[in-house]
């Protein structure tokens, strides 16, 4: 049940009733944006959008919001529309234990169909480009798979990097591009500016949808993205050879722009209406010059709402944020039970965890906020018991109403790295953290009055499963 | 279109540059500021299209460019 190109996930999605066509005639502005922005507020099982009758293009194609809703993520893992977010997360944990699986090399990637090269490239001829939200300093691409390479030793798989970050056009041939960072590009970017030398990079539009998902997936360094991929995807992921920088690119792409980051030089960018629901920059970043254009007949221009949460970005990257830290903290705390990293990307994380012994939770907490992706992320934190599913808030903030002492259970701690991008921050790149412990105290910690807990009836698990399923098999 | 805009909503610099113009022709031009490089289509509501209009927040001045923190930092040269 693995796609391979963005177009046969959209023929699923239309067949599940998650697709709509909207044919009437649309501005490009503000309409695109403002009905991808409306998907986030009609309810959590919103439809992709897909536009093919924009003013003033005559064959422009756009999708918007084919990650945005929880059916819409089921459906890109190839799960039943209906599966519970805590059911995806797991699955997704238990998918990503086949990793890595090896990709499959092919050659007959449908994008070299089409070709712009030097002076003939022209973005505006290839993309229907158009504006997000008010304040965007212009277009841009900001659901790309973007492809570089380790300058120290471009010939490692492992350390060959798929990312999605931020990219303004700023010319038929220009691009501003946004490495944060904690992120591997601006790892590869260092190394070569260090030389003074260009990045080559090669820029992947409309890709097959777990392609998307791990794109926007905090791994490590020097982890394939590729064979994460084949992991999710239960099958090798179908890769090919960019023409120009030779990198490994999906085979399934609509467009690959191939390129290279300009070496030291920076250059005004954005502001950008940001997945933290705030507009960032402007900032003088990097610039990349476009010196080859592969595409699809007709392609598809895929691109996504982002602004106030939730929207498309917060189902993209939700679970896929979940996982590695589950994953890190229960290779040292396998008492560990779930990670709910949905908010703002892990800006904040809720986590389950049984406790070793007393003040175990709050080392769980300072864990979560040292692994890769805390060092970027994970401002707070709050501990949860076994028994309480962080996904569920009802039930977290009964944690937190019920269990918190605030001068024992709450702790800052000042001065931390978080990602330059968190409005909260101050100096940008540097936040207070805050750990606040929701989880009932154990020995040699004896405080509160917690010794006659109520908890569920020994036959509800078996009745929310009977119910669950009667409710699905009702439609 | 006939003309180019005469000036920059977000910034009041003067130097207008087309980047596109609409495949039906004559709908809408894709125009770039020379100094912010705020981009802009032409049939775009006024409070992005037009001086007057463009909210005071999202304005920004030459100094407000020329002090823009660089991110990421250019890292200094090996030897
Ligand atoms: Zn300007």
């Amino acid at each position: 049940m693995a796609y391979d190109d963005l177009r046969s996930f959209l023929d699923t999605l239309e067949k599940e009733g998650q697709l709509l066509r909207i044919t009437d005639e649309v501005l490009p502005e503000p309409d695109i944006a403002a009905a991808a922005n409306a998907t986030g507020r009609i309810g959590e099982n919103a439809p992709a959008l897909h536009f093919d009758n924009v003013k003033g293009f005559t064959d422009a194609r756009i999708a918007m919001n084919v990650h945005g809703s929880w059916a819409n993520h089921a459906l890109a893992l190839g799960l039943p529309k209906n599966t519970p977010v805590k059911e995806q997360v797991e699955e997704f944990a238990r998918r990503w234990d086949a990793f890595p699986v090896a990709p499959e090399r092919r050659e007959d990637a449908p994008w070299r169909e089409n070709t712009q090269e030097g002076e003939d490239v022209d973005l505006f001829s290839v993309l229907p480009l158009f504006r997000l939200n008010d304040g965007d300093g212009g277009f841009y691409l900001d659901k790309a798979a973007v492809v570089s390479r380790d300058p120290e030793d471009p010939d490692d798989f492992g350390k060959q990097n798929v990312g999605t970050y931020r990219i303004q056009v700023i010319g038929t041939d220009r691009l501003a591009f946004q490495p944060v960072p904690m992120h591997d590009v601006a790892q590869h970017l260092r190394k070569a500016e260090e030389k003074g030398e260009d990045l080559p990079i090669a820029i992947t539009l409309g890709n097959d949808p777990v392609m998307a998902i791990v794109a926007g997936m905090p791994m490590a360094y020097d982890q394939s993205e590729y064979e994460m991929a084949g992991a999710l995807r239960g099958a090798p992921a179908p890769i090919a050879t960019a023409p120009l920088t030779g990198f490994d690119v999906p085979w399934g792409s609509e467009v690959v722009i191939e390129g290279v980051i300009e070496s030291r030089k920076r250059q005004i960018e954005g502001p950008f209406g940001e997945f933290t629901g705030h507009y960032s920059g402007g900032r003088r970043m990097p610039v990349i010059r476009v010196d080859r254009v592969s595409y699809r007949t007709n392609p598809v221009f895929e691109s996504l709402y982002l602004g106030m949460p939730w929207t498309e970005c917060d189902y993209l990257v939700g679970p896929n944020t979940c996982v590695p830290l589950l994953k890190q903290l229960r290779a040292e705390f396998p008492e560990v039970q779930a990670v709910n990293a949905m908010y703002t990307h892990g800006l904040m994380v809720i986590i389950s965890t049984a406790k070793r012994y007393g003040g175990f939770a709050k080392a769980v907490g300072m864990r979560a906020m040292t692994t890769p992706h805390g060092l970027g992320y994970v401002a707070q934190v709050i501990l949860v018991d076994e028994d309480v599913d962080p996904f569920n808030l009802p039930q977290v903030m009964w944690a937190m109403s019920a269990k918190v002492n605030p001068k024992d259970d709450v702790v800052v701690i000042p001065n931390l790295s978080v990602l330059e991008l968190a409005p909260a921050a101050q100096p940008a790149g540097i936040s207070s953290k805050m750990i606040i412990d929701a989880t009932t105290p154990v020995a040699p910690d004896v405080r509160g009055n917690f010794s006659t807990p109520a908890k569920d009836l020994p036959e509800t698990a078996e009745w929310a499963a009977r119910l669950q399923r009667l409710i699905a098999a009702r439609g | 279109m006939n003309h180019l805009p005469v000036e920059c909503p977000r910034c009041a610099f003067e130097e207008i540059s087309l980047l596109a113009t609409s495949p039906v022709p004559g709908v809408w031009d894709v125009v770039q500021c020379g100094r912010c490089l705020y981009t802009w289509r032409t049939i775009e509501p006024a409070r992005r299209t037009r001086r007057d209009a463009y909210p005071d927040s999202f304005k920004l001045t030459a100094q407000d460019i020329e002090n823009a923190i660089e991110v990421p930092a250019v890292p200094p040269l090996l030897k």
